[in-house]
This record gives structure tokens, C-alpha cells and sequence, in this order.
């Protein structure tokens, strides 16, 4: 009788903890007309099972728990969150820089403002990722991040990855009158601050070296003394003191390949200079924009540089500068047709803007690009770039369950989004027909 | 000798003359077209379209290719008349501003955008592949009184045939851009008073000795031309309306970014509208704006306000209008036939029947979709554009 009692009593206590366990972690199905995972080939008739907003499976033979919650989308397609590697959503400044040319330790984390009206309908239209760099301003400008479109008001909720890349431009402010730095400084400059990283990381080394062998001389010296007062021994003289400095040692994660260089360039000259300062320096090299890469498709493939392009057409920005003055809509087609790793990014107007990354990949292909590439371009090729595959970009198991369900193909214009989840939950649904 | 050198060099010129004239005289062209997008008699498939002469001779399933005329076969392809882009500034300077407007005189009705207009340029000759075979050229917005537009086709390589209307109305503008500090008018109600005494002074056309500018807004007062009047915003276009209204004018909106707020009101006045380029905005309520103001049953045409948006976005501004709930039928004609109505060139352009120009777009699919890429484009019969590897 007791026994029982204390049976009893023992599951009242847990009762309530497992059912609340298990109602945060209620499995979904989502039971799809046609799933493209983008990593594999399309599947008809697949059901994703999620798991605590992680897809834990996906397939046509997909065994559904009685107490998952069925979400219906037979007839429908169903593909991952796309990414706008090129946002500027929750960005107020229309350019964010500092007035300095080089100033790398800046955070784009720390100038966003969560509470823009026009998140939501960027989520809607099935965008559940933005990558958000500094502007083109200065040569070097800070490092940007990887933010989830979850309707949180809170960055640090909403961040995925910090410190996705550091952000420099080339020949962007040739053309900036409150810039006095022409295009032949602008590469010279980013290259000499490169090179005083590489002597700051040359004497850090020293130090830390010569600061090793003084700890261990002084441990020596001080077991000596102990040991032995009466024997004379030589005090180890301790290594002049080395200042860390901010600015270099950000740099210094990009010359050890930590972090990405991301420069932005569009012309010939501007691009191949990137692409020179990444053969001399080794960083890891993202080329933004690119606008006249078309013209030297061969030389950025053989870098085998990754690209994350934009705008599709200069109708996207306002009074678009000279460094757009060969803008050709088929510069996406031709670069991927060269095997080149290329994201396609919104660079639109205003924040909203980001709404408009089908519509991108879409006109790609209108001005040539493969079909599986374009979309590839707006969703895994964004999330490989800029290092954040192991989460988001693709439907594979182990990844986020950020899921977009459509009418129909996302590639064709009046495809509606119907549903978006991010982590299992729902985002954006559609109310009823408009 | 000097006789009879003048005379071979008449029998030289003659032959030259000749020749020329038969290689202008084109050969009978067929299209055999997977759908035909006509516009005014709905969407024929598998049908034919010949084209003689520069003109469209007939078009349908049954009809039958002459022979020796030369077979184009596009038969898994859309043909659609050429798009129609009803506000732009193409052809005019780098530093294209300063081409579009007269800064410094507030009227400038009696100005030209013709005359600032180079043919060859860059641009004009890039805007071919985008489907747009025929263009209002304007000026800008910045003279309460503007110069006049200009109804021109983008095949601008022969010499006489592209410009349909050197003069097709004159534009005024409401927008706060015709403010300026330096020269009158500076403030919104001066604009307004500007305007109106212009007109009035047309109106009561006092033989005051010759002065060009009155000259043209005489016509507009007396409705032969069109006033093109650029008005943005709720108050913009109610001072446009009010103007109307005065003056009887036969009168187009330009820009009208706010018109459906007051969409019935433009509808009542028949008044149609060139509206702004879509992609000018990104936020929902804007891009919904164009299917209201259709919706209400005024007629709408596209722009593309180059340099503002390309050409290529003329078809963009199109689609999004019809994402965003215009039916697409009138997206459709809003980009050809309405256009054509509204700049007065409709017994030549607009759609694919009879008689009209042989301006034709040849796109890879439904031209309302965006992944569609247009593969060739014909202006007067020939081939203008085609697109490598096709």
C-alpha cells in the first residue's frame, strides 16, 4: 500500500514534465506533392518528418509517429528556407561604415534594428535566412552575419553565425564622394594593411615564443634560488610587453583562413585585383557583386573563387553608380556555366527588398542560368559560401527544419507561398485565397 | 564629257535606287508560332502570322504560307506584339539628367526631346533584346511646364522610318521635383498658379506676336495634343485632376504612385495611366498598388522610366503587377495595346492583327512568367534582335 503510494506520488511529479516534454517536441510531418531537398533530386509524394525543428527524416517511406502533427501538402512543393546572401534588411543607415577605410573589428551586429516593419513580409515570401554584411564605404569594413527570419525582435535570437566574413570593397568608393580615395589607393591600401597583419602576426609569434622561453627560464631560476640562495644566478629578462591590437587581430583570422574575405568589386580591374591579394595573401576569398565577372569568367574559375552576385538588374537599386556601367543580365548565367560557386543575392533598394530572391533566381534563368542552379543559388550554394551548410540551405537530415511550402514550382512567378517554418515552427501561413 | 560622266553617275544612282529598294522590298515572311499572343482576338495556338512588307498580312490556324515566302519555325514558342514602353529616357547623355529637363526655364513647351535623342547610342541598341520595340521618349519631371515627348521605335538603324510622333503632347509636372530654389515656382500653390496661367494665356490666344511655346499649349488647350502630367502622390494628382477639369484636357498620368487611392475619381475622368516601374518599390502595399488602379477601371500602360529601371524590366513591372492580383490579361495589354491606345498609336502597334506594323517579340515561353527569355525580336519585319545559340 505504501509502495504504491509512493508509485503515485512519484508519477504525479513527473507527469507534467513529460507531457510538457513532449508537447514542445510534438513531431510534424509534412506530407509533400514534391519535395526538392536541392542537395538530392526532387522526391513525389515525400513525407519530412521534424523532431525538435530538426528534419529527422525525409523519403517516400517516411514511418509517422500516431502522435505527430500531419501538416497536408500533397499537391504542393516543398523546398528549403531560401537565403538572401545580400540583405539589408534591419539595417536603418543606407550604408553602414564607419568614416575610417579600415576598420574590421566592427560588428554588423551591433547597428541592426530588429523591429522592422517589413521582416514579416520578406518571411513570407518563403526567405527564412539573410546574410547581412557592412557597406562598401570603407575598404575594409567589419565582419557580417547570418540572421533567421523568426519573427524574433531579439538579434541574438535571431543570429545563426556571427563573423561569416569580412567585409572590404575595392573601387566601390573610387566612386564615393565622401571618399577622397581613388581606385589605384584602394587596392594598395587593403594590401598594405594585409601586409602589416602578416608583420603584426610575425612579431605576435615572436613574443609569444620569447614570452614561453622567459616563463620557463623564470620558473628555473626561481627553483633555483629557492634551492640554493648562496649559488649567483642571472634573472631571464622578460620580453618587452606586445600590445594586441584589434584591427590586425581580426585580420589576422582572415590570413589564417578562420574568417572569409569578402570584397566587393565590380569592375575588371577591381575583381582581378581581388583576386590577386587572395593568390599573394591565401585568405579564403568571396567575391561580392561582381558585376563585370562576366568578362573574366575564366580567371575567377581557375581561383576557384566563390561568388555571391547581385543585383539580377539594376532596376533594384537606386540610380545605380559607374561601377555598374556594364551591368549585363546574363553575367549569372555565364559564370555558372564556368563551374564557378555563385550565390545570387536581392542588393535591392530597401530591406523589403530581400522579398524579391525567387523573383532573382527566376529572372536568372530567364537571362540563361540552369534551372537547378538558380534555385541552388538562392538556397545551398548561399548557405555553403558563407559557412552555415551544416544548418540551413538544403533538406537533408541533421538539418534545421526551415521549410518552405509553395502552390507550386518556387521558380514559377505565381507560385504562392503557402507555409514557412523555421526550427518546426510556423512563421508565415496563408490566410485563405486574397 | 562633264554630261555624260553626270549621266553615268544618274545611271549608277538609279541602279544603287534600284537595288536598294528591291532588298527593301522584303521577301513574304512566315512565322509558324506556337501560341500567338494577338491581344485583341485572344491567344491562338499553333497558328501562323505572314508578314509582308513590313505589315502583318494575316494570322490564324488556317492560314495558308505563299509560296518562295520565308518560313520562320517557331512553333514551340510565344509571339506576342512588341512591348510597349510608355515613359522612358533612353538614347540621352551618361549625365542623362541634365538632357532631360530645362533647369533653368520653368516652361519649356516648346522643347523637343527628339532633339537631345541619339539614335546610335549604347543603350538604345542593348534596349532591343529586352522585347520593347516601341518607346515614349519624355522629358523629365522637373518643368511645371515640360518639353514634348516623343513616340519613337527602337529600330533606329534606318533613316526615316522610327519616329511615329516627333510631337505626341506636352508633359507637365506636379511633382516637388518642378520646385526649385533658384527660379520660380518654389512652393507647391505656385505650381499650381503657374500652370493655370499658361493655359489661360493658350486659351485666349492674344495675338501677342510669336511665341513658340504658346503656340504648342494652344493645341493642348484645344485638345489635339495630349497633356502628359506627372503627379505622384494623393494631392499631386488631385491638382492634376482640378487642372483637367478646368481645361478640358485630354490628359495621361504619369508616375500615379498613389493613384488607387483615388482610383475612382481618375476612372471617372477617363483618365489612363503610365504607371511607375514596379521594382521602384519592395513593400506589399506598393505592389499592389497597380492592380487597384486597373481595378477600377482605368486603363493602364507601363513605364520603365529608364534610366530609373531598364527596358528589361518593363515586362518585370508587368508580371509583379499581375503577382500582386492584376489579371493577367490586362497585364498583358497594359504592356502592348493599351500602351499603344494611350500614346495614340494603336491603328499601327499593340497587337498582332491585320494591317498593323510587324513589331513581334519571340520569347521561349509565357511571357508572364519571368524565367521566359525573349529569343528574338522584329521590328517593321525584320529581325532586330536575335539571341545567340537560338
Amino acid at each position: 500500500m505504501k509502495d504504491i503510494k509512493g508509485i503515485f506520488v512519484l508519477a504525479s511529479l513527473f507527469l507534467p514534465l513529460l507531457s510538457a516534454g513532449a508537447f514542445s517536441a510534438q513531431d510534424i510531418a509534412i506530407q509533400a506533392g514534391t519535395i526538392l531537398p536541392i542537395s538530392n533530386a526532387p522526391i513525389e509524394n515525400g513525407t519530412i518528418l521534424i523532431k525538435d525543428g530538426k528534419i529527422a527524416a525525409l523519403g517516400q517511406n517516411v514511418a509517422v509517429g500516431a502522435d505527430a502533427r500531419i501538416i497536408d501538402a500533397s499537391g504542393k512543393f516543398v523546398m528549403p528556407g531560401m537565403i538572401d546572401a545580400q540583405s539589408r534588411l534591419f539595417v536603418i543607415d543606407s550604408e553602414l561604415n564607419e568614416s575610417r577605410s579600415i576598420a574590421p573589428e566592427l560588428n554588423i551586429l551591433d547597428g541592426l534594428d530588429p523591429f522592422v516593419k517589413e521582416a514579416p513580409e520578406v518571411a513570407a515570401q518563403g526567405v527564412t535566412a539573410i546574410y547581412i554584411a557592412p557597406g562598401s564605404r570603407s575598404l575594409i569594413g567589419g565582419s557580417g552575419a547570418v540572421l533567421k527570419l523568426n519573427g524574433s525582435m531579439d538579434v541574438g535570437k535571431m543570429l545563426l553565425k556571427g563573423d561569416i566574413a569580412i567585409k572590404a570593397a575595392i573601387g566601390v568608393s573610387a566612386n564615393n564622394e565622401s571618399s577622397s580615395l581613388g581606385r589605384l589607393a584602394n587596392y594598395s591600401s587593403i594590401r598594405e594593411a594585409l601586409l602589416e597583419t602578416k608583420l603584426y602576426m610575425h612579431n605576435k609569434e615572436k613574443y609569444e615564443r620569447e614570452l614561453a622561453e622567459y616563463n620557463k627560464k623564470k620558473a628555473e631560476y626561481d627553483k633555483k634560488k629557492k634551492a640554493n640562495l648562496a649559488e649567483k644566478v642571472d634573472k631571464p629578462k622578460r620580453p618587452a610587453r606586445f600590445r594586441p591590437n584589434p584591427t590586425r587581430e581580426v585580420l589576422a583570422k582572415v590570413l589564417s583562413k578562420e574568417i572569409p574575405l569578402q570584397i566587393e568589386a565590380h569592375r575588371v580591374t577591381d575583381i582581378l585585383n581581388a583576386l590577386s591579394l587572395a593568390d599573394e595573401f591565401g585568405f579564403t576569398l568571396i567575391l561580392d557583386k561582381c558585376t563585370e565577372g562576366y568578362m573574366v569568367a575564366e580567371e575567377i574559375a581557375r581561383r576557384k573563387a566563390t561568388v555571391i552576385l547581385g543585383p539580377v538588374s539594376t532596376s533594384f537599386i537606386d540610380m545605380p553608380s559607374l561601377e555598374y556601367r556594364n551591368h549585363d543580365i546574363r553575367n549569372a548565367a555565364i559564370l555558372s556555366e564556368k563551374g564557378i560557386k555563385l550565390a545570387l543575392g536581392v542588393s535591392g533598394r530597401d530591406g523589403a527588398s530581400s522579398k524579391f530572391i525567387a523573383l532573382t533566381a527566376a529572372m536568372a534563368v530567364g537571362s540563361g542560368m540552369d534551372r537547378d542552379m538558380a534555385l541552388r543559388a538562392v538556397t545551398l550554394t548561399p548557405a555553403e559560401i558563407l559557412g552555415v551548410a551544416d544548418r540551413i540551405g538544403s533538406l537533408d537530415v541533421g538539418k534545421d527544419a526551415d521549410i518552405v511550402i509553395l502552390s507550386g514550382h518556387p521558380l514559377d512567378t505565381f507560385s504562392q507561398v503557402e507555409m514557412v517554418l523555421i526550427e518546426g515552427k510556423t512563421v508565415f501561413e496563408r490566410k485563405d485565397q486574397q | 564629257m562633264k554630261k555624260r560622266r553626270f549621266l553615268s553617275f544618274l545611271v549608277i544612282l538609279s541602279i544603287c535606287f534600284c537595288l536598294t529598294s528591291s532588298g527593301g522590298e522584303a521577301q513574304v515572311l512566315a512565322i509558324r508560332a506556337g501560341k500567338i499572343w494577338t491581344l485583341t482576338d485572344g491567344v491562338i495556338t499553333n497558328g501562323v502570322i505572314i508578314v509582308n512588307n513590313g505589315k502583318i498580312k494575316a494570322v490564324g490556324e488556317n492560314v495558308d504560307i505563299p509560296e518562295g515566302a520565308k518560313v520562320l519555325n517557331m512553333s514551340d514558342k510565344n509571339v506576342m506584339p512588341g512591348m510597349i514602353d510608355a515613359h522612358c529616357h533612353i538614347g540621352l547623355s551618361l549625365d542623362i539628367l541634365a538632357e532631360m529637363d530645362e533647369t533653368v526655364a520653368a516652361v519649356a513647351a516648346d522643347m523637343q526631346i527628339l532633339d537631345a535623342f541619339n539614335p546610335q547610342a549604347e543603350d538604345v541598341k542593348k534596349a532591343l533584346r529586352s522585347g520593347v520595340t516601341t518607346i515614349l521618349l519624355a522629358p523629365g519631371y522637373r518643368n511645371p511646364v515640360g518639353g514634348q515627348p516623343a513616340v519613337v521605335k527602337l529600330d533606329t538603324s534606318k533613316a526615316n522610318d522610327w519616329v511615329l510622333k516627333r510631337t505626341a503632347g506636352v508633359e507637365f509636372s506636379l511633382m516637388n521635383q518642378a520646385l526649385m530654389f533658384d527660379r520660380e515656382p518654389t512652393s507647391r500653390t505656385g505650381l499650381v498658379a503657374l500652370i493655370k496661367e499658361e493655359l489661360d494665356h493658350a486659351k485666349a490666344d492674344k495675338d501677342g506676336g510669336f511665341n513658340l511655346p504658346r503656340e504648342v499649349l494652344k493645341r493642348v488647350v484645344d485638345a489635339n495634343l495630349p497633356a502628359y502630367i506627372w503627379a505622384h502622390t494623393v494631392d499631386e494628382i488631385a491638382s492634376a485632376m482640378a487642372i483637367v477639369d478646368e481645361y478640358d484636357l485630354n490628359a495621361v498620368l504619369v508616375a500615379a504612385g498613389q493613384g488607387d487611392e483615388v482610383a475612382d475619381m481618375i476612372a471617372k475622368r477617363n483618365l489612363p495611366v503610365i504607371y511607375l516601374p514596379l521594382l521602384l518599390s519592395s513593400k506589399d502595399k506598393d505592389l499592389k498598388r497597380a492592380a487597384r488602379i486597373a481595378g477600377s477601371g482605368v486603363k493602364l500602360a507601363f513605364s520603365s522610366m529608364a534610366p530609373k529601371t531598364t527596358l528589361y524590366d518593363l515586362r518585370t513591372s508587368a508580371i509583379l503587377a499581375a503577382k500582386y492580383g492584376l489579371d493577367k490579361e490586362t497585364a498583358l495589354k497594359s504592356l502592348t495595346i493599351n500602351a499603344a491606345e494611350i500614346l495614340g498609336v494603336a491603328d499601327r502597334l499593340g497587337s498582332i492583327s491585320e494591317g498593323k506594323d510587324a513589331d513581334l517579340v519571340i520569347l521561349n515561353g509565357d511571357p508572364l512568367q519571368l524565367t521566359s527569355s525573349v529569343e528574338m525580336v522584329i521590328i517593321n519585319g525584320n529581325i532586330v534582335y536575335q539571341r545567340q545559340g537560338e
